[in-house]
């Protein structure tokens, strides 16, 4: 462990070093970078949303439950296909990858009253219904289940009974 | 300490056969890790920038110099030229490696380190055992602050050549 202050002002020396010559090679380069950035960096870093655990459901049992008790029925589509095709008194919230749930949106699941929340999407894998639905209860929404083939299978089952 | 062979841990801990491995591996580590940050000033420059720790006007100044201190403690630690001062280097580097994906895993934050080429957090993204990782190489380099006494390298046979000159 001798000389270790003499060791760590030789390290000062080759980082200054180095970082003159970092400086200048950026600085003769074609592609050399500004030394300050001119604006913010644009990042893609998906914000981690609270995941909570979500009930599954096929859809004959969803149809069934909407039967039972005060059921708030979710459609995690797009507002085009909610439009073609939803069941009687469900809700659109669009499931969106990047964007989270308003807290206008949470405020009225929460303040609907329903027993049970039951969530569809796309059916797809990952599937957005699957997704939003861990979405909302992570944000603090009990009861909450989603369909398993999401508006497909909803829309099988309803034409089989 | 001595163990039943008579062999002392300093001896171990001291020993050219296990130091030199070692520093050519830290060596060789950071010589990977630095060439596409010294190609891709640019993509680096966003990999330092997700990790929002750094103000805007010291991202651009970190992508560009950091390569370079990278790369003179690879080559130092490779060539054994002042190895204890590169190890020196790579151990602040480590630790602040360290303290950049800890910050980063505490936010929550699904990215890739950027340690080796600028992936995508699906491809390569940190968590725990990349802290364990760095860990790891941490306690090489310090090993080799505390410990290198001269193991093979410039130095070694530099001080050879010297010896010889007075002998």
């Amino acid at each position: 462990m001798k000389g270790i202050a003499r060791v760590i002002v030789e390290a000062g020396l080759v980082a200054v070093l180095a970082s003159v010559v970092a400086l200048v090679f950026n600085a003769v380069r074609p592609e050399g970078l500004s030394l300050v950035a001119d604006r913010p960096y644009e990042l893609f870093v998906p914000c981690p949303e609270p995941l909570g655990k979500v009930d599954e459901l096929s859809a004959a049992d969803a149809w069934r439950a909407m039967g039972r008790g005060k059921i708030l029925l979710i459609d995690a589509g797009s507002e085009t296909d909610f439009k073609g095709w939803h069941p009687e008194g469900a809700w659109n919230i669009p499931f969106d990858y990047i964007l989270p749930v308003t807290d206008g949106d949470i405020r009225k699941i929460a303040s609907s009253g329903a027993s049970r929340v039951i969530v569809y999407g796309d059916g797809s894998e990952p599937d957005s219904g699957r997704e939003l639905a861990r979405e909302l209860s992570g944000r603090g929404i009990n009861n909450v289940s989603f369909v398993v083939g999401g508006a497909q299978a909803l829309k099988a089952a309803r034409e089989a009974r | 300490m001595n163990t039943a062979k008579g062999i002392r841990l300093n001896d171990v801990l001291t020993s050219s056969w296990l130091l030199v491995p070692m520093r050519l591996y830290i060596g060789v580590v950071f010589l990977v890790a630095c060439v596409h940050k010294i190609v891709n000033p640019a993509m680096f420059a966003v990999d330092v920038a997700t990790y929002q720790i750094l103000p805007l006007y010291l991202i651009n100044l970190m992508a560009i110099v950091l390569p370079w201190i990278e790369l003179a403690a690879a080559s130092m630690l490779i060539l054994g030229f002042r190895a204890r001062a590169a190890a020196v280097l790579t151990s602040g580097m480590m630790l602040v490696f360290i303290v950049a994906i800890s910050v980063a895993l505490s936010k929550g934050l699904q990215m890739s380190c950027g340690c080796f080429a600028s992936q995508g957090a699906a491809e390569d993204p940190i968590s725990v055992a990349t802290v364990f990782r760095d860990l790891g190489w941490l306690a090489i380099s310090l090993w080799i602050v505390f410990f290198d006494r001269k193991s093979f390298g410039l130095d070694y046979l530099h001080a050879r050549f010297v010896q010889r000159r007075h002998v």
